[in-house]
């Protein structure tokens, strides 16, 4: 075992990691332990932009945004995280471009912006653009960028390293944070990681379901670490269903699609959103066409050999018209499912795509262990928070905003208080869990296998806890869970090597999965009501008078839902009473 | 499109046993129209909200095409709900090393049943998750972003997740190996770090001199457009562990770095260009490049590398002179 | 611009990353134009030895009647009595050697892996090459067609016909 001494450490090399170390590493000593190499990370498959009111192509500016993001999140956002992150959404746009983001141009030389869906001007009047862009590749660009800063920077990265705990103290009488522990990848070796502040920016949880956009990476390793650690998650149940994901694969077929005048069809070949949204049919939220297509499916009316999907025709659009707009999403189309997007139209589905929820942090990116009392040393920032700017369902374009501006913040604050706190000694005990984690991964003798394990738990979430859930649903999530986690007590891995143990990994990750699949469905059970990215069949309407506030869900064996309590958040309200959601 | 099936079943096509699907969302109750109710209360709204990212949402061809869509057509008989699955056999040779075990490199061959829109990776994992957990292999997205899974299929080097096997050579075995020139660690995996240092070295950031403007640096979209084909590189190593000068003993800077730095060389905002040249005129620099195209061709993102390493040559060319 | 920044940005910045040793660092820079001015010299040799050769072709095969059979001594040596033609040919000799010389150095650096290999390949490879370059420019310019005092019999006819 290794112990290594860092100032501040973070914990993932994505968009809001390597933002967050560009700042703490040029005011401390700090490390990014990554699993990945950092351009791996999911940021960069980020498609359509990040909104800021620059108000350089027409009249804009932050308080319109924040009403935007607010009434985007169905009212379910803490309004002092809005307005911060859509202030200094300008400030983000700003560094990026001058660390080197190649934005889109105006003809004067300034940078491009564009519409997307939600953003308004003047609270709701008509859309705006304020979206700025690098082609159809914004968050590949962010990733690169951040990426080559760091590198200017000398930044000290330790790639394809895992983190699997989190190093908690007491100390006279307050926990704090002592560091973390890591596993090298290349040679199976722990090591540890003493600091004096931690961030978390290691991203989402998309693979707890089987359709996601998500990489097969996103294990939800920070949520499930934090919450192991006796630290609450915040708003778990709100998961964005994006409409058009290639069927079976998930893979994201942008909004542009739809708004460059692509219609879903059935089997019959029936526009259906006429019958759900009669104005604006294919034009309508993420959340109702998701919906929409499900209850299609559900309904038998689905295409295909097993009637599991929808088709997003563009056959009447001009070829020239799709190749100049869409042509990342005609070549997705061609490549992996053979279809020619000029002739024939594309199988589409809901995909899973977005946690709103997450560690739940304040402003300054400071990790909660409960209401209000903050984890001195501790940070969170990007998917795997919840600060919460997306309350219950995040704007187009909101996460590429998120990661840079909590990012920054995240690092700024974590540089400081390690500028002023001392190292906390870690606890001979600090390794214990980790080695019994992976002890009982790598010398478990049972009969299971990880993937099936897996596959089983994709299936069921896919199934209960999609876009329709009902009390009905959800409970047998959770027995399908429970009885999983049983099985996951008797698995076996083959690879029993200590070089680029993989499959020890996925072992591992799979136990991350089985408990945020939990926490989920539990803190879905326990909101009776529907808002933004969750809908409960059995209350299908917002119900501001007993849920207008966030769930807070904790570790607890004595708690009779499946080891999980369930408590409640005040959100935070500035100057936006809440309206029904209506454009 | 060529294949007839192909679309039949995406639903599948991830996963491996079609058997395992439940065949319909069945366990969702409560069904009928009633519960749409909750849904369609929204459904007056925006026409903002859908018009997303849509570059061309402003664009009026859009709003005339959408109104001109008939709300029923008659569909291709195939994306009803006709057509049986598609399914073959397929056989891989996959180049196994793990040095803990043994030093010898074998060939480990595989033979597995797949189906119609399955990827390379598919079968990778297929092996790893049910027949072989060992094998040990990097992806991430599995759609051809992150660049993790950068390997050598049937002597080409693609991403993994780009390469469908129907679109292989079926009937003979499809081969597996780690990307040429750099240390293999185990199986498919190699030590990326020689690739990396090289991206370093060639400064892959923007050094921009002068006093920093309030707002952002002013650039022409003509000027953005000089160096957008360069700005797609993922750094998956396919271009340089292509490239047989590169393979010789792993000094040359390879068509990565020189991508790369190409990005920043010809970006107006840059003013470490020379220094770039400087760098990339070295013994290992950009004059090692012999043209052969290889790495144009195994470029994943469709990026003119070998064209971008000759406006690199161009530009060390013309400073000097 | 590039000097200052050059004082603040190392190079190569993978000295200052130490990162398992040194084994992937390369292994000496060598910041001068060699490299440059040898690419160029070969575009640039390669398209003169282009007029150069075919030049040399026509006039040695198709100018006379006979083709390749009237090629002699004599014709040699004629056609070195005109300085003309001796720069001709230099130019050809020189320019051929250097490119084909270049080349299997290039040859060399991309297929030996060793640089111990390299550096002994490239010992016999340029000394073979400066010996053939000095032997032939040597043969050009001292070639004698009538050298005097030589056994008549073995002389062209040219040299006795007056």
């Amino acid at each position: 075992m290794q112990v290594h001494k860092y100032d501040v450490v973070i914990m993932g090399a994505g968009g809001a990691g390597m933002r967050a170390a560009i700042e703490a590493g040029q005011r401390s000593r700090t490390a990014v332990l990554t699993k990945l190499y950092p351009t791996r990370s999911h940021t960069g498959a980020a498609q359509g932009g990040m909104c800021a009111a620059l108000a350089n192509v027409e009249e804009d500016n932050w308080e319109w945004h924040t009403f935007d993001t607010i009434k985007g999140g169905d009212y379910l956002v803490d309004q002092d995280a809005a307005e911060v992150m859509a202030k200094e959404a300008i400030d983000a746009v700003l560094d990026l471009e001058k660390m080197g983001l190649p934005f889109n141009r105006t003809p004067e030389g300034k940078i491009d912006q564009r519409r997307f869906g939600g953003h308004t001007r003047d609270h709701g009047k008509a859309p705006v653009r304020r979206a700025c862009y690098a082609a159809d590749r914004t968050g590949h660009m962010i990733l690169q960028t951040l990426y080559q800063t760091c590198i200017k920077h000398n930044v000290e990265f330790f790639n394809e390293f895992y983190v699997l705990d989190l190093i908690m103290t007491e100390v006279d009488g307050q926990r704090r944070v002592a560091g973390v522990v890591s596993y090298d990848l290349a040679t199976g070796e722990l090591h540890v990681f003493q600091a004096k502040s931690v961030i978390f920016a290691s991203g989402g949880a998309g693979k707890v379901f089987k359709t996601t956009s998500n990489a097969h990476t996103l294990t939800g390793d920070g949520m499930a670490i934090a919450f192991r650690n006796g630290l609450p998650l915040e708003d778990m149940e709100f998961i964005q269903f994006h409409p058009t994901g290639l069927a079976g694969l998930g893979i994201l077929v942008s909004e542009a699609a739809r708004g460059e005048g692509g219609i879903l069809r059935n089997a019959d070949g029936e526009r259906f959103m006429e019958r759900y949204a009669p104005t604006i049919k294919d034009l309508a939220p993420r959340d109702i066409v998701a919906r929409s297509m499900a209850n299609e499916v559900r309904e038998g009316r689905g295409a295909g050999p097993n009637k599991d999907y929808v088709l997003l025709d563009l056959t009447h659009l001009e070829p020239a018209h799709i190749d100049a707009k869409l042509p990342d999403i005609t070549e997705f189309a061609r490549t992996y499912l053979g279809v020619e997007p000029y002739t024939e139209p594309v199988p589409v589905f809901p995909t899973c795509h977005y946690a709103m929820g997450g560690i739940p942090t304040n402003i300054k990116a400071e990790v909660l262990q409960d209401n209000d009392t903050v984890v001195p040393g501790l940070y969170a920032a990007g998917e795997v928070a919840c600060v919460s700017v997306h309350g219950s369902n995040r704007l187009g374009t909101n996460s590429l905003l998120d990661i840079n501006v909590f990012g920054k913040r995240a690092g700024i604050y974590a540089a400081e208080y390690a500028q002023r706190a001392e190292f906390v000694p870690v606890p001979d005990s600090a390794l214990d869990s980790t080695v019994a984690l992976l002890d009982n991964a790598r010398n478990g003798t049972g009969t299971e296998k990880v993937a099936a394990i897996r596959k089983d738990l994709q299936d069921t979430m896919d199934l209960n806890v999609q876009v329709f859930r009902t009390a009905e649903t959800l409970q047998t999530a959770l027995d399908d869970i429970a009885a999983l986690e049983a099985r996951y007590a008797n698995i076996s891995i083959q690879d029993k090597g200590k070089r680029f143990n993989l499959d020890l990994l996925e072992a591992v990750e799979l136990g991350f999965l089985l408990q945020l699949a939990k926490v989920m469905t539990v803190a879905a059970l326990h909101r009776e009501e529907s808002r933004g990215g969750h809908f409960r069949e059995d209350f299908p309407d917002r119900d501001d008078a007993n849920f207008m506030k966030h769930s807070m869900v904790y570790l607890d064996p004595s708690s009779p839902t499946a080891g999980i309590r369930q408590e409640t958040k005040p959100v935070i309200f500035t100057r936006y009473e809440p309206m029904e959601r209506k454009y | 499109m060529s294949t007839a099936h192909t679309p039949d079943r995406p639903e599948n096509g991830r996963n491996d046993d079609p058997q395992d699907r439940a065949p319909e969302h069945g366990h969702a109750p409560g069904q009928g129209q009633d519960e749409r109710a909750g849904y369609k209360t929204d459904a007056d709204s925006p026409a903002v909200d859908a018009r997303d990212t849509a570059s061309g949402a402003q664009d009026p061809a859009a709003a005339n095409a959408e109104a001109e869509a008939p709300s029923r057509v008659e569909l291709p008989e195939k994306q009803g709900s006709a057509g049986a699955i598609p399914q073959f056999d397929v056989t891989l040779q996959i180049r196994r090393y793990n040095p803990e075990v043994s030093d010898e490199v074998r060939w480990d061959e595989y033979k597995l049943t797949m189906y119609g829109t399955d990827r390379v990776l598919d079968a990778l994992h297929k092996v790893k998750w049910e027949i072989d957990g060992s094998l040990s292999f990097r992806r991430s997205c599995a759609h051809g972003v992150c660049g993790s899974d950068a390997m050598r299929i049937n002597g080409q080097n693609r991403l993994a997740c780009k390469v469908l096997l129907k679109d292989l050579d079926l009937d003979k075995p499809i081969t597996v190996e780690p990307i040429k020139g750099l240390p293999c660690e185990k199986d498919l995996i190699v030590d990326m770090e020689p690739f990396f240092q090289s991206y370093r070295e060639i400064m892959p950031f923007l050094v921009a001199g002068g006093n920093e403007p309030t707002m952002e640096r002013y650039q022409s979209p003509e000027d953005r457009a000089r160096f957008d084909d360069t700005t797609k590189c993922i750094l998956c190593a396919a271009c340089t562990s292509s490239c047989p000068v590169f393979w010789t003993d792993g000094q040359y800077f390879g068509p990565a770095a020189i991508v790369n730095a190409h990005r920043f060389i010809f970006d107006s905002r840059d003013d470490a260009g020379d220094l770039r040249l400087e760098i990339l005129n070295d013994k290992e620099g950009v004059w090692r490049c012999r043209t052969t195209f290889n790495c144009t061709e195994a470029c994943p993102r469709g990026i003119q590398v070998t064209k971008a390493i000759a406006e690199v040559k161009n530009a060390i060319l013309s400073r000097s002179m | 611009m590039s000097t200052p920044l050059k004082a603040r940005i190392s190079v190569p910045r993978s000295k200052d990353l130490e990162v398992n040793g040194v084994k992937y660092n390369r292994s000496s820079s060598r910041r001068n134009n060699f490299e440059m001015f040898a690419w160029l010299f070969m575009r640039l040799s390669g398209v003169v030895l282009l007029v150069l050769v075919f030049v040399h072709l026509y006039v040695n095969l198709l100018v006379e009647e006979g083709g390749v059979h009237a090629i002699d001594f004599g014709f040699v040596g004629g056609k070195w009595a005109n300085p003309f033609w001796q720069v001709w040919d230099l130019l050809l000799l020189w320019l051929a050697m250097l490119h084909g010389t270049n080349g299997l150095r290039v040859i060399i650096d991309d297929y030996a892996e060793k640089d111990r290999t390299r550096f002994w390949l490239k010992v016999f490879l340029f000394v073979t090459s400066a010996f053939v370059i000095l032997l032939g420019t040597l043969v050009i310019f001292t070639f004698e067609p009538c050298p005097v005092g030589a056994d008549p019999a073995l002389l062209a006819s040219f040299c006795t016909a007056g």
